[in-house]
């Protein structure tokens, strides 16, 4: 256990290394660069040469990639092209925003959604089932803006009960946190709860016709405790595992609600690194969206081997 | 909550010249009965002369209150929020910067201009030397005084290979910059120019303290202190108690984007900030019909174009462009794209905004699909690819409607939508066809000059034309406001018709766009300079709250 | 959902044994559809329909700018055109058509794009399942790195870099959901890898190939199913942030996510012209996922619903 932990953690990082030259890559191969985007329409050839030669822009790219990657081995994160600030100071407000919002969302979607992916799956076909599914089907088939902004309109503008945007900035109260953060967590909560509960009703169904389960019902197991007791766990696998992707989601993935709410989080400080070519920046996110992804997967796998003995030790 | 408000117009919405004439009236002493003839007699009913004359009034009586927080949402930010104006770019930097720092002079909402840190200003009679007597009293934020030094280093900052300026060929016909004594500095131009004061009224020349190399954290002498600046986050700005005049009306202002306009408009409409820029011309119904906020909309010389490139196919065929612009339905544009906040186009970008050098007497160009249809068939071409980025709101729709009309005369016109994001670089003025939106400019020779000249590194089509680049210096020197009027005439018809000679500019440009924001009613002293954003970003200093 | 009670009655009628729906047993050829899966059914139908026939039996072309006014309500006529039956969106066009023509852009990109992206996923998470070792590893590593990255972040990149084109469109949509694939038949193909039938074909000395056909996929399918029904919701989901992005689709083409994000100014003042492709969208995705559900809850379905008989 211990040492395919160890392992794991090797292969996190050669992940890491992957995402870096990646993002790399990708950055490198988009049309324009800092200097060109930062200066605009306002741009002239000097302008933009010394612009590019205060920034350091006028090296070649691999040599600006391996300056990247060798002062991160010290710990820094260098410097924004774009704006000139330094990405530790850019990116760290940012990160406890985004952490708070993806942890708040998965304390409370997590286990109501397994809750009531089991309900499901424990009564098929029943109105409960019905009422789940049409309900989840219908939440997450519209896009997310359209949630949230028909939200806004009723509680923000009309009832005027919670605030329209939620620019937090550090220096409010728990209740002003609170109130602003409401329909940011509510989208969110909508769009990932969906996902979790219908995987988790499809694990447990597609296990109820494993062999075992067979005989367990020959042998007049009752019901209830056949799903709780044995398909549950012979699904945790599969369902922690979209519960990884779903947590990985709220981290790096949610620039709409973001942009949408004005919260000031990670996701769309990536995608506005990546409109303006600022590379230090875009990679900063990309290794924090990647180490996080990279832990959750961990946990997922080992959570997927304590709970099935097969997988515990591989013949 | 969508009751219907008065619909009788107020002084915010008659045309710009209307308001020039009513304000300075009353200004002036006129009675409210002589205004009211006045308006009459242009062919207003009874009751909206009435109207319109009573929201001047109020406008004009009310004192600014003290006190207050204000909360405005700009439509863009990131990690490229800089504090140095040199390298501003964006609304939300200008605002910054008009809090925190000073200019030479102010720009006035007529574009006259009037003394800020330079207390006079004077020209010799040839207009090739300026003299900028700077104020004594003027401190830092940090408590160090101004001198001419710090304008020399502010200045310096606009020449030379290093500069990173975006304001650069503005000032380039500045020779010298020099110090006459410790607060008086002097231009010495290289050519005539009695446009200066302006041009240094603009956003790019605020005056910094000599010296100054990091804009994290920059010192001012503005009506506000920064206390908090968080690059795609949000900035503070505290009230500067200190400062040198009478002094900002509120007690902070706190700074940063919304750049969903949908959010905006309902921050808005919740009452979650209290000034918004860049309204959505869509969005103008619901912020009328709900009480307590208002369009804030000034007419200006802002506008849309569609390049055809000069050097290149298609552009290169006069008869496309012609084609090309008798296929604009301009007042659709207007009514729909713009739902009515602007003005027809036509064609070259001198409006009625840049007043006595707008030329009236150049015919306008209107929807004619057979004069079209003509000059296609002339041209021999049946299609070409449109590279739209949605550079200003309504600019991919304005292309839309032009491609539809295209269609009718057999011109296939694709339009191919690319991404904000490297247009500048990589799309405009490299793509045979393209869009363009500018800002309306202090001045009709700035303008033109930027955008028009023959050697200008922003010629949207790279039309040549010597006729007008001499026109362009030779009006520079002209006092004799007939004959300007005349030069500046030529310069529009150039653009827009061409001459005998020479083909037009390639441009089209079907709309002038106002500067659309909103605000909520508790906030005045917005003011109507028409260069930018919420009368042209001045509004730090002089908005007030109501409710204070 | 399904109506379990009754299809289990009827094959009981046909007087079938519990033994059938043992897993070893050959798939059952015929599929019997509840009531909400005939729903489904008849709304995919119509859409697809849609996509055939949509730009003629539309009222107006979708790029047509005639009406009187923008956000007019349903019913409006604009004199000399006709009848706005859906109301007109926030450049005078008529939304029925737009809906109609969008229909194929909207279904078509997406569904191809899903099937593109299960094709790609399942096929090398199921390998890497099977074949583990080093194939696995880089496999897992190159799937991990386009997993861990934001979608929207990998649509710009890609759509800035290369433009966006329909093909590209697609491209971009399966490249980055056969990732989210790719894991989940991964991690069902180690669960049933480890099955002791598996291990007994291995044992017999089958080949890899037909172990996956034969014994991986077929036990797979029921929770793929659902997934893909999500994903399916997803990629038009993708397609229509691209446009918050101000990317997507090309105008003036018509996408039901991208007249939902254009139309949103109206919901401000209670025009529906967001509203109706966004019923459009719901239409599809759920339909859909009603198909999926009865499809996959034929089995586990029925044999919940024996135990509680």
């Amino acid at each position: 256990m211990q040492r395919m932990v160890i392992q794991r953690i090797w292969i996190g990082l050669a992940t890491l290394w992957v995402v870096s030259v990646m993002v790399f890559i990708m950055t490198a191969a988009l049309p324009g660069d800092v200097a060109a985007i930062v200066l605009g329409q306002s741009a002239t050839p000097e302008s933009l040469a010394a612009y590019r030669a205060e920034r350091g822009l006028d090296q070649p790219l691999v040599f600006q990639y391996f300056g990247w990657l060798g002062s991160l081995m010290t710990g820094d994160l260098g410097i924004s092209k774009a704006g000139g600030a330094t990405i530790s100071s850019l990116i760290a407000g940012r990160l406890y925003n985004t952490m708070l919002l993806a942890a708040i969302v998965a304390v409370i979607s997590v286990p109501v959604s397994v809750m009531l992916g089991l309900l499901a799956a424990m009564y098929p076909g029943t109105w409960i089932d019905r009422v789940l599914t049409f309900g989840t089907l219908s939440l997450i088939s519209v896009p997310e803006f359209f949630i949230a902004t028909f939200m806004v309109l009723i509680l923000a503008v009309k009832l005027q009960w919670l605030p329209a945007i939620a620019n937090i900035s550090g220096d409010e109260t728990y209740l002003e946190l609170l109130r602003g953060l409401a329909m940011p967590l509510i989208t969110l909560i909508i769009v990932v709860a969906a996902q979790m509960i219908r995987m988790t009703r499809a694990g447990i169904l597609n296990v109820m016709n494993s062999p075992y389960i067979e005989m367990a019902i020959l042998k007049g197991v009752r019901r209830n405790r056949i799903i709780l007791r044995h398909a549950f766990f012979n699904t945790i696998g599969p369902i922690v595992n979209v519960i990884a992707l779903n947590l990985a989601y709220l981290v790096s993935g949610v620039v709409i609600v973001e942009t949408i709410f004005a919260y000031p989080g990670l996701a769309k400080l990536m995608i506005d690194g990546v409109q303006t070519r600022d590379l230090p920046l875009v990679q900063a996110c990309a290794m924090i969206f990647c180490g996080t992804y990279v832990v959750l997967i961990i946990l997922a796998d080992v959570a997927a081997i304590l709970a099935n003995p097969r997988l515990r030790n591989p013949k | 909550m969508t009751k219907s408000k008065d619909n009788l117009p107020t002084i915010d919405n008659v045309s710009v010249e209307d308001r020039v004439t009513i304000e300075t009236g009353l200004r002036r002493g006129a009675t409210r009965r002589e205004v009211m003839s006045w308006l009459v007699a242009s062919g207003a009913t009874i009751a909206v002369a009435g109207s319109i004359v009573t929201s001047a009034k109020k406008a004009l009586a009310a004192t600014p209150k003290k006190g207050g927080k204000l909360k405005f949402a700009s439509d863009l930010h990131g990690p490229s929020d800089t504090l140095d104006p040199g390298l501003n770019t964006s609304t939300i930097d200008y605002t910054r910067s008009r809090s925190m720092y000073n200019s030479l002079c102010q720009i006035n909402d007529d574009l006259s201009t009037r003394p800020e840190l330079a207390e006079e200003y004077s020209s010799n009679e040839s207009v090739t030397e300026w003299t900028f007597k700077l104020r004594k009293n003027v401190k830092f934020h940090d408590g160090s005084n101004f001198t001419a030094d710090d304008v020399l280093y502010t200045m310096s900052r606009h020449y030379g290979d290093k500069s990173t300026s975006t304001a650069k060929p503005l000032v380039a016909d500045v020779k010298e910059w020099k110090k006459v004594d410790s607060h008086t500095v002097k231009a010495i131009m290289s050519s005539p120019n009695a446009d200066l004061p302006v041009i240094l009224g603009t956003p790019q020349f605020k005056i910094l303290k000599d010296g100054t190399t990091d804009f994290q954290k920059s010192v001012g002498t503005g009506p506000f202190v920064t206390t908090e600046f968080k690059p795609g986050q949000r900035s503070l700005h505290k009230r500067n108690d200190h400062y040198w005049r009478d002094g900002a009306n509120v007690e902070e202002i706190e700074i940063f984007a919304i750049t969903d306009k949908v959010a905006r408009t309902s921050a808005l409409l919740s009452g979650d900030i209290d000034l918004m820029q860049a309204l959505d011309p869509k969005a103008i119904r619901q912020i009328e019909s709900t009480d307590g906020v208002g369009i804030w909309s000034v007419a200006s010389g802002a506008y849309f174009g569609i390049c055809a490139m000069t050097h290149t196919s298609p552009g290169n065929n006069p008869d496309f462009v012609k084609a090309l612009q008798y296929i604009q339905r301009r007042e659709k544009i207007v009514k729909s794209v713009l739902k009515g906040q602007g003005t027809v186009g036509n064609d070259h970008p001198i409006n009625i905004a840049y007043g006595a050098d707008h030329c009236q007497e150049l015919p306008q160009r209107t929807h004619d699909l057979d004069k079209a249809k003509f000059h296609l068939k002339k041209s021999g071409i049946t299609s070409a690819e449109l590279n739209v980025a949605e550079v200003g709101p309504g600019m991919t729709d304005i292309c839309l409607l032009a491609q539809r009309e295209a269609q009718k005369i057999g011109l296939d016109l694709q339009v191919k939508k690319v991404p904000n994001d490297g247009y500048w670089g990589a799309i405009w003025m490299k793509t045979p066809l393209n869009v363009v939106t500018w800002n309306m400019r202090p001045t009709a020779n700035v303008m033109i000059n930027l955008a028009f000249a023959p050697d200008a590194p922003w010629n949207d089509t790279l039309w040549n034309s010597k006729r007008l680049g001499k026109l362009l210096v030779e009006s520079r020197g002209v006092t004799d406001l007939a004959k300007r009027h005349e030069m500046y005439c030529e310069m529009q018809r150039l653009i827009s018709v061409g001459s005998d000679e020479f083909p037009p500019s390639g441009m089209v440009i079907p709309a002038h766009r106002n500067y659309l924001d909103a605000k909520s009613d508790k906030i005045e002293g917005i003011g109507r300079m028409p260069l930018g954003s919420l009368g042209g970003y001045e509004w730090p200093e002089f908005a007030w709250r109501t409710d204070a | 959902m399904t109506d379990a009670t009754q299809g289990a009655e009827t094959e009981a009628e046909e007087g079938k044994t519990i033994y059938d729906e043992l897993p070893d047993a050959p798939p059952k050829k015929k599929l019997k559809l509840s009531w909400t899966g005939k729903i489904g059914v008849a709304l995919v139908a119509f859409w697809i329909i849609m996509v055939i026939v949509g730009p003629w039996v539309a009222p107006f072309h979708e790029a047509d700018i005639i009406a009187d006014d923008s956000y007019l309500g349903p019913g409006y006529v604009t004199e000399g055109e006709g009848t706005h039956w859906l109301g007109t969106d926030y450049l005078e066009r008529d939304i029925l058509s737009r809906i109609l023509w969008g229909a194929r852009m909207t279904v078509g990109i997406s569904f191809i794009a899903t099937l593109l992206a299960y094709a790609m996923g399942v096929t090398a998470g199921i390998a890497a399942a099977v074949k583990r070792g080093w194939y696995d590893m880089i496999l897992s590593r190159i799937n991990d790195a386009i997993l861990s990255l934001p979608t929207i972040m990998l649509g710009l990149l890609i759509v800035v870099a290369f433009g966006s084109s329909i093909p590209i469109l697609i491209g971009t949509a399966a490249v980055i959901y056969a990732s989210s694939v790719f894991r989940i038949a991964r991690a069902f193909g180690q669960e049933i890898m480890v099955m002791d039938y598996v291990e007994a074909a291995q044992a017999r000395g089958e080949t890899i190939w037909w172990i996956i056909f034969r014994e991986v996929l077929p036990n797979a399918v029921m929770p793929l199913a659902t997934d893909f029904g999500l994903r399916l919701v997803f990629v038009v989901l993708f397609i229509s942030s691209l446009s918050f992005l101000g990317l997507g689709i090309q105008p003036p083409a018509a996408d039901w996510g991208s007249m939902v994000r254009q139309n949103l100014e109206g919901l401000q003042y209670g025009s529906l012209a967001p509203v109706w492709p966004a019923l459009a969208i719901a239409s599809f995705t759920i339909a859909i996922n009603l198909i999926v559900d009865d499809v996959s809850a034929k089995s586990g379905g029925d044999l919940a619903k024996k135990m509680i008989s």
